[in-house]
């Protein structure tokens, strides 16, 4: 170095102080002119001693005395060695990028900030923000600070590469030597630290152990710095290993958020210790409220299905005034038991083939859930004219309550029927030769065959063993049965035709004295016929007189007429005219006159009107309304012993009739039995419920009994086709045989997530889902 | 439900409703998670009819008609239970064969809202995106004018006041005459507002409070809680949290004997105490909190029998006036705690909320006043009063702000914006423009349950069921079936990350501003707006 050449600055023109910009100038070009040692007597220039490369790779020397400015040595490079006798400003090094830098006292701000490479030595404490932003280039060595005291406040902050030294010998504060929030952002590089220091950003930093090769380095570079400063006399002091801490900057995968307490932890260390167990509300509920997945199962569950077999009637059993469940019958066909399908009827009706296989209308089938998608209804005819051959019922011995029945019509036979079932003794009073009411008297043999009415009656005589027959009932004959058993049902029916106070009314022929003579071959009739009145029976009329010879049939009616079904088609079928309104004036011999003015041509004209109930025999403790016995719904009059049926109380079909005999025998029962009357009705099905999408819309006639059974859908009546057990997602369903021959299905709780696919699939609207228990 | 059927008015196709659910046949796998998730049964399964049908043009051969059946999804279309969209069903679908979509046309739902008579009423706030807020920009980014500060670098104190502060000559003058000054909170600027233990499921507030302890024990951030007026558990106001929670009392006073009894028990203060005049979601109305909801641990926390219904009125009934509202409610509460705690009143955001303010200023014990604005949620309201009932909260704020500054006291009466605050998201700046304002503090409650608990309702109409207790998430029902999807710890721990990321971001906003220590409380200057007419009602700057 002694034979470069050197140079004296002195950084001041005329006593006043040069700028920066000449001295730089001066000093490049004392580089450029060959010197390599520059003495600068420094008076507050800035940046002296970098960017010295026109050396080339001739190392470059600058001596500062004086007091230099900010940024000493700033992007200095490698061949150039500075040394700056005093203590020095801000920035010291600042983007070196090689630099030797030895600073004989203290520094200020900044010192290393964004060095690169190079080395700066201290030989007293630094100001704030040391070594930031320091990098490590791989292509080079990484930079190091050696300072001798300690670090101002926020030390390293965001430190990426090299190495700092702080020694901590006579440091500005020697109880803390790293000054305030030191390494925040530290992302590379390393820190010793020998002396008290208080904490650095445990997020971006880690303290690791010095290893031997880490205090080789230490040792040796140690010394360097010393010889550097001139004061190799602290050696000793500062090399004792156990004084110095090492710390890192964690790696990317090293790095983590604060250092927090989990949510768990704290809850139980924290919260519940200062709640008590159980948390917020411990000391009020006992409720388990861990988590739960989103579809759990047992008591969790929200909804759970529930089999509700025979819990409904279905709409044809809940429609048929006799209450037949109908879906049974079919049930029992499919299971290949047409016996018991045919005789369950018996348990219902004594007319199970005359008025189910002809003469009903047939409301369980318009009622049938096949009808709201517009299926054709199962044809309940069939399996009524299959009834026929029913086999009768068991009949119980007789206890000691005796019960009579007035009429013998269907009414007065269905009640005397049940009750007999039930094991009462029944006597049945009729003014007529024969049992049957109108089925027997009035209905033409046109709509149903004699023998089937014969048969019933037999099978009906074979259990109704007491029946008086030809029997007039008068107010004392009443009083007399009445006063003889327990119970007194009337069932007179209604017998006494409604006429029309008209002039002529005498030529009028009430329309169920000419059906039933019709029947007993009595009756005439003349060519033309006028019918007043429109209705059923006078469909009835229009087709016996048809039959007895009539070519010229009218029926009039006041209004749009009520009949239908097959009444009305045979009615039309033998041509006869339906006309209204037409409001009869009188009765003439050359016929019908209208309030118009119309004569309507007759040879014989009957009044149809309806009839009502002959009851003037009924004693004043017996409340009528408007001509008919009043009753609840139990059929019981306001006498308590006395009950009323059948067209009595309220003009009715066959099935209403019977059905309303089956009500009363039942309320009876209950009332021998010591109960309230009841009532069986079950609820009727929500037909919702049902699913029809399984069967064929297309099916417009069921060619036999079993095709009808196999397009039943059995509403509220299981079907046992186990396609809930397919279809359960979770196999939570299971048939289970109760004894031998019933069954029930079952659900496994904890697997059931009440997802209601058993409800949605039955064909039978079996299943239900409901929402489960609340909890509390 | 037959397809072939008679109609009702009301009787609606899926193309009507405004969600619809689309399943796929090919990717169901008929596990029924779907059905048993649905809270409001909107879908079932179903058995379709499939017909097939081979013809031919030869009549002697064999044309083969088969009927048969397939299983799957079907949405149902009676408006009782229409699909709300909140697509739990997608989220249990393990094939990704179920989703809820919005349908294209204007729905005709919105006419059937209202069977026998009674009006839509449901959960959620104002059906109305985006916000004004989100319009307002920082403009004044302190490049070399200000310190530059590193919000991820320098410390911050962003703290606010709830309390009087009076000028220093009348609080001395305070001191000298009663030997007591109006008590002073310092908290954090972002207040979980009032949702009651009763509007919230167990598990819901106790993680809100949960976490809230935590932020304060753990994470040193003095974040405080309102309690909502369904009472307050007694566990907590006898425990040293009661520090963190600002006691409620609106008109239906429920659970207040409960805290009354708990006062010789307190370990510690509460925070302040609020009273709810008004609420932005239903401005003017009142609330009513069903019989069945009201089960045995809510009865006992409100201090009512089981089982019965809990109105909530429009109004208090003893107050008539502002000034006895004030005067009255106010001191009497500030009494309950030997006036150690601040007391407040909380209204809705109203044309006439100057009026409110102008009276607070004139007493000393006022601690501030709480703004609730038009997007306000709530569990259950009117619709109508949700969706068009009620103020901005923006200008009402910033007239509340300027108001003070024109009496000179806008250092001595904070004011808490509420409502709507962070609706589309933007939180941090949404807050901060409302400090910029004016407002000293910012409290939210939508913003929590959608952040820290997953609520799915939206502006879009979405879910907004919580006034039937069917919350699919678990937020709002009393059922234990449905809030124990709801984890507690897991709730805290979102109550604790929503304040973490709110608490940078903020400082993203305030540092650029050269903000570290204090709040830039009507620090006006530094906001702007692309909106001439907003830029002039707010007194901001119109930038563009």
């Amino acid at each position: 170095m002694n034979d470069k050449k050197h140079i004296n600055i002195i950084a001041r023109e005329n006593g006043a102080r040069m700028e920066t910009r000449v001295l730089e100038e001066k000093v490049q070009a004392a580089v450029a002119d060959g010197y390599r040692r520059l003495n600068i007597d420094a008076f507050g220039q800035h940046g002296i001693g970098g960017r010295l490369y026109k050396a080339g790779d001739d190392p470059v020397t600058i001596r500062i005395t004086g007091h230099p400015g900010q940024r000493v040595g700033a992007m200095g490079f490698p061949n150039t060695d500075i040394r700056i006798f005093g203590p020095a400003s801000d920035d010291v090094g600042w983007l070196n990028a090689g630099a030797h830098i030895c600073v004989h006292g203290h520094a200020g701000n900044g010192v290393a900030n964004a060095m690169a490479q190079g080395k700066i030595y201290i030989e007293g404490n630094i100001g704030a923000r040391g070594m930031t932003m320091t990098k490590h280039n791989p292509r080079f060595d990484p930079p190091e600070l050696w300072v001798l005291g300690g670090a101002g406040d926020y030390f390293g902050e965001f430190m990426a590469g090299g190495v700092a030294v702080i020694c901590g010998y006579d440091a500005q504060n020697p109880d803390n030597v790293l000054g305030y929030r030191p390494l925040v952002g530290m992302v590379g590089g390393r820190v010793f630290v020998r002396g008290a220091y208080h904490g650095y950003s445990d997020t971006d930093a880690i303290k690791i152990p010095i290893d031997d090769d880490a205090y080789d380095w230490l040792n040796e570079n140690l010394k360097i710095f010393l010889a550097r400063i001139g004061r190799d006399e602290l050696f000793s002091d500062l090399a004792e290993r156990d004084a110095w801490t090492l710390i890192r900057a964690r790696t990317p995968m090293e790095k983590k958020g604060r250092p927090l307490r989990t949510m768990t932890d704290f809850r139980h260390q924290v919260w519940d210790r200062e709640l008590g167990d159980g948390g917020l509300v411990g000391d009020l509920t006992d409720i388990d409220r861990r988590p739960i997945p989103l579809v759990p199962t047992g008591e969790l569950r929200r909804f759970v299905p529930v089999w509700e077999n025979r819990q409904y009637a279905a709409p044809c059993e809940a429609t048929c005034p006799t209450g037949i469940p109908v879906q049974e019958r079919w049930r029992l066909i499919r299971e290949g038991r047409i016996d018991e399908a045919v005789d369950l009827a018996l348990s219902y009706t004594p007319f199970p083939a005359a008025v189910c296989g002809y003469l009903c209308p047939g409301p369980c089938m318009t009622a049938c859930t096949k009808q709201t998608a517009l299926i054709e209804p199962v044809d309940v005819s069939l399996l009524g004219k299959a009834s026929i051959h029913a086999t009768g019922p068991e009949i119980p011995p007789t206890g000691e309550t005796r019960i009579a029945v007035i009429g013998g019509g269907p009414a007065g036979l269905s009640v005397a029927w049940q009750l007999r079932l039930k094991g009462h003794d029944v006597v049945v009073h009729d003014t007529a030769s024969r049992l049957g009411g109108k089925i027997s008297s009035a209905i033409p043999s046109l709509r149903i065959p004699e023998e089937i009415i014969d048969t019933e009656l037999a099978r009906i005589r074979d259990v109704i063993p007491h029946v008086q027959l030809e029997q007039p009932i008068n107010a004392d004959m009443f009083n007399e049965i009445r006063s003889s058993v327990d119970y007194t049902v009337i069932a007179v029916g209604a017998g006494k035709p409604r006429t029309l106070p008209i002039p002529g009314r005498e030529r009028l022929v009430p329309a169920l004295d000419f059906l039933s003579q019709a029947k007993t071959g009595r009756a005439a009739v003349g060519r033309r016929v006028v019918i007043i009145g429109a209705g059923n029976v006078g469909c009835d009329v229009a087709a016996v007189a048809h039959q007895l010879g009539a070519e010229d049939i009218t029926l009039i009616d006041i209004q749009a007429p009520a009949s239908f079904g097959k009444e009305r088609a045979e009615a039309e079928k033998v041509g006869a005219k339906f006309k209204w309104p037409c409001f009869t004036k009188e009765i003439t011999d050359a016929g019908v006159v209208l309030t118009s003015g119309e004569v309507i041509p007759a040879d014989t004209v009957f009044v149809s009107i309806g009839d009502a109930p002959e009851i003037g025999f009924l004693p004043d403790d017996i409340q009528t309304e408007a001509g008919f016995v009043g009753t609840d719904p139990h059929g019981r009059t306001s006498a308590p012993d006395v009950f009323a049926i059948g067209d009595v109380v309220k003009p009715g079909l066959l099935t209403d009739a019977i059905g309303a005999g089956r009500r009363a025998a039942d309320a009876i029962d209950d009332i021998i039995a010591g109960k309230r009357p009841a009532g069986r009705l079950r609820p009727v099905i929500d037909t919702r419920r049902v699913t029809l999408e399984y069967f064929d819309p297309r099916i417009t006639e069921y060619s036999d009994a079993d095709h009808c059974s196999s397009q039943c859908s059995s509403c509220g009546t299981c079907r046992d086709c186990g396609i809930c057990v397919s279809l359960c997602p979770q196999a939570a369903i299971s048939r289970n045989v109760i004894q031998t021959d019933d069954f029930e299905y079952i659900v496994d709780a904890d697997r059931c997530i009440g997802c209601g696919f058993c409800a949605a699939v039955c064909p039978c609207g079996i299943w239900n889902l409901v929402e489960n228990n609340p909890l509390t | 439900m037959p397809s072939n059927r008679k109609i009702t008015p009301s009787t609606l196709s899926v193309t009507d409703l405004p969600w619809q659910i689309l399943w796929d046949k090919d990717r169901c796998t008929l596990c029924g998670q779907c059905t048993a998730v649905c809270p409001v049964q909107a879908i079932e399964p179903a058995v379709f009819r499939k017909r097939i049908v081979n013809t031919v043009l030869n009549v002697t051969a064999d044309i083969s008609d088969a009927h048969t059946v397939y299983y799957g999804i079907r949405q149902k279309t009676d408006p009782a239970y229409r699909c709300v969209g909140c697509a739990t069903c997608q989220m249990v679908c393990p094939n990704d064969a179920i989703k809820p979509a919005r349908g294209d046309d204007f729905d005709k739902l919105r006419f059937h809202m209202n069977r026998g008579g009674q009006p839509r009423r449901r959960g959620g706030r104002r059906n109305v995106p985006g916000s004004l807020l989100d319009r307002i920009k920082f403009i004044r980014i302190s490049m070399l004018t200000d310190p530059a500060l590193d919000a991820g670098r320098h410390e911050f104190e962003l703290r606010t006041l709830l309390g009087r502060v009076l000028p220093p000559e009348q609080n001395l003058a305070f001191l000298r005459e009663n030997g007591w000054i109006p008590p002073v909170r310092e908290i954090y600027p972002l207040i979980i507002g009032g949702m009651s233990f009763g509007a919230l499921s167990p598990n819901m507030w106790e993680g809100l409070q949960l976490g809230i302890a935590y932020l304060n024990e753990e994470l040193n951030m003095p974040v405080r809680i309102s309690t909502g007026e369904g009472g307050c558990p007694p566990r907590l106001l006898r425990s040293r949290f009661l520090k963190y929670v600002i006691l409620q009392v609106a008109s239906g006073y429920f659970g207040w004997d409960e805290i009354i009894h708990a006062l010789p028990d307190m370990k510690e203060d509460p925070c302040a105490i609020e009273i709810k005049y008004g609420q932005g979601a239903k401005p003017g109305d009142g609330g009513l909190l069903m019989w069945h909801k009201v089960n045995q641990l809510i009865a006992a926390i409100r201090g009512v029998p089981p089982g019965i219904n809990l109105p909530s009125p429009p109004t208090h009934q003893t107050k008539y006036s502002i000034e006895e509202s004030v005067a009255k409610m106010i001191q009497s509460m500030y009494m309950a705690t030997g006036f150690r705690v601040p007391v407040y009143p909380k209204i809705s955001a109203t044309s006439t909320a100057m009026a409110v303010l102008n009276n607070l200023t004139r007493n000393d014990y006022a601690a501030g006043l709480a703004i609730d604005g038009e997007d306000g949620g709530t569990g259950a309201a009117y619709h109508v009063s949700m969706n068009h009932m009620g103020h901005p909260i923006a200008s009402n704020i910033r007239d509340a702000y300027l108001t003070l500054v024109a009496v000179g006291k806008q250092n001595e009466i904070p004011i808490f914006a509420g409502g709507g605050i962070g609706k589309t998201g933007n939180l941090a700046a949404n807050a901060a423009a409302l400090i910029m304002l004016g407002a000293s503090g910012i409290q939210i409650g939508k913003y929590v349950m959608q952040a820290a608990a997953g609520c799915v309702g939206s502006e879009n109409d979405r879910c907004n069921i919580c006034n039937l207790g069917l919350c699919p998430k678990g937020i709002t029902s009393q059922d234990p079936r449905l809030y124990r999807r709801l984890d507690v710890d897991d709730v805290a721990q979102r109550v604790v990350d929503l304040f973490l990321s709110f608490d940078t971001e903020l400082k993203k906003i305030v540092a650029p501003l050269g903000r570290s220590t204090a709040l830039p409380i009507g620090m006006s200057d530094a906001l702007g707006i692309d909106d001439r007419h907003a830029a002039d009602r707010l007194q901001i700057q119109y930038v563009v």
